[in-house]
């Protein structure tokens, strides 16, 4: 395997050929500091890249980067393991087909994985025929973090990092600011199955979602 | 300026939560609105990050070699695919009509009109619609049929305020050469684009036409279609379920094939 051995580099220049013996640009070890998001995100950008030329280990290496965090998604938004894997399958592969057309002005590859992801499996909660009793399975309140279990790598560490700061967000919310969004973001509810679930009128559920997608904003760093 | 509606919409966008006409409307305006596309792609970028408040679960072990097993072996963006030599002369051919319909886009106020000013273009249009017809005989049953429907409404001067005729803008930033224009006949239920300078895309792709009607929450799908390297294309669609009411044309880009529901991102739009 290429990029997907276990390679001392934290981020690279990508290019096709063997870790160790080509053209790379070593810009870090994992005993340096922690790359920043701006290094991470240029890492995976040029994943990216590499993939467009064809360059399956830097598939492989992306998907040890951003699988947990995906595959979490979509078994959050599914409930189902099956139906989380084969969303998981075809959002590499969408990516793997897709890669040339990323424009890195547009956001982080995370949030474009994460974007597929989530629309992905909102979709196939859409189409499951016992709507009503599977969305009301699909939006429980968010469980604490699970701890213990994985491999201490690089990518998880991120994750688990990253994690904690978007729970922290969240939790600065005003709590009927955090339902209303959590709803919105794994449900796949309408907005109008929003205010229903809340039991508020539609224009004060916008006004929640509005006010705290944009506190969220504020709170988070521009790109995770 | 970035109001309070902005923002409220461009959260809803980032969540997904518009939906129709009112997800058509705002993303018109995001075209032409760098402030509010800037905003757009922050709240995105923020909603983004709530996958990760999602709580962790550790992936199947063999979802990794099962992905690498379906991608295939050569680059995906490598290869375009190209029309041969042979259909290259009906798609030159075709760009007349594309004259016809533009001439049509700009020209139909008045001909509504000014029926005695129509013979001369008329006479071009039909000239442009036979030449057409001979040349695309190998085209599908269903585009043919569309051109003879388009062709006999070019003779019935009086039929012409009928059709609605939109240019159609650019959304994406490597299509703002292009020069597309959808002619749309509600009685026939039937269309017609005239494309130039679209962008070639890989042969594991579509680009895939929409129509909103204020009827359905979704665009209704109006078939896909692929360009040839000259980035000229002419064909005609038909929708897979009944317009009331052809409130926009939207044109994405997809898996090839096509998406009964729009996932990729619109490249094209115009009322």
């Amino acid at each position: 395997m290429l990029l997907a051995s276990p390679c001392p580099l934290t981020w690279i220049e990508v290019a096709p050929t063997r870790c160790g013996t080509g053209p790379f640009v070593r810009m870090s070890t994992v005993a340096d500091n922690p790359p920043t998001a701006d290094e991470r995100n240029r890492e995976q950008a040029a994943l990216l890249a590499a993939m467009a030329r064809g360059d399956k280990a830097a598939l492989a290496r992306l998907y040890d980067l951003l699988a947990k965090p995906l595959y979490s998604l979509a078994f959050r938004v599914l409930n189902d393991a099956g139906e989380a894997q084969d969303v998981v399958q075809d959002v590499f592969l969408q990516i793997w087909h897709k890669a040339a057309t990323y424009d890195t002005g547009r956001g982080s590859v995370f949030a474009w994985a994460a974007t597929l992801t989530r629309n992905r499996a909102i979709d196939r909660v859409r189409m499951r025929t016992r709507r009503a009793e599977l969305l009301a399975e699909s939006a429980p309140d968010l469980q604490p973090a699970a701890v213990g279990g994985e491999a201490d790598s690089a990518a998880s560490l991120w994750v688990r990092e990253k994690a904690g700061a978007v729970r922290t967000a969240l939790a600065q919310l005003a709590p009927e600011q955090q339902k209303a969004i959590e709803l919105a973001f794994f449900s796949g509810l309408t907005q109008q199955e929003i205010a229903a679930r809340l039991n508020e009128p539609l224009g004060t559920v916008k006004a929640r979602i509005r006010r705290g997608l944009l506190k969220l904003r504020e709170i988070l760093p521009a790109r995770l | 300026m970035i109001t309070e509606r902005h923002e409220e919409l461009a959260a809803l966008h980032a969540l997904g939560l518009l939906e129709g006409a009112e997800r058509s409307a705002f993303e018109s305006e995001l075209a032409g609105n760098a402030e509010l596309r800037a905003l757009v792609d922050s709240l995105a970028e923020s909603s983004a990050a709530l996958a990760l408040a999602a709580p962790p679960v550790q992936p199947p072990a063999g979802l990794k070699q099962r992905i690498l097993a379906a991608v295939p072996a050569e680059a995906p963006g490598a290869r375009i695919v190209g029309f041969p030599l042979a259909r290259l002369a009906p798609w030159a051919l075709a760009a007349a009509l594309a004259v016809a319909a533009t001439w049509l886009a700009t020209q139909n106020l008045a001909l509504r009109h000014e029926n005695a000013a129509l013979a001369s273009e008329r006479q071009l249009a039909e000239v442009a619609y036979r030449m057409t017809q001979n040349q695309l005989s190998e085209r599908s049953l269903l585009a043919e049929n569309m051109i003879n429907d388009l062709g006999g409404k070019l003779r019935r001067s009086e039929d012409l305020s009928r059709l609605k005729i939109t240019a159609l803008a650019s959304l994406a930033g490597n299509t703002k050469e292009a020069q597309v224009i959808a002619v749309w006949d509600p009685g026939q239920q039937t269309g017609l684009l005239t494309m130039e300078k679209l962008p070639a895309i890989a042969d594991t792709q579509d680009y895939q036409i929409w129509i909103v009607d204020p009827a359905y929450k979704d665009p209704v799908n109006g078939g896909v279609f692929h360009v040839a390297a000259d980035g000229k294309v002419t064909l005609a669609f038909k929708p897979d379920q009944p317009v009331a009411q052809a409130a926009a044309f939207a044109i994405s880009l997809e898996k090839k094939g096509g998406v009964p529901k729009a996932e990729g991102p619109i490249v094209l739009l115009g009322k």
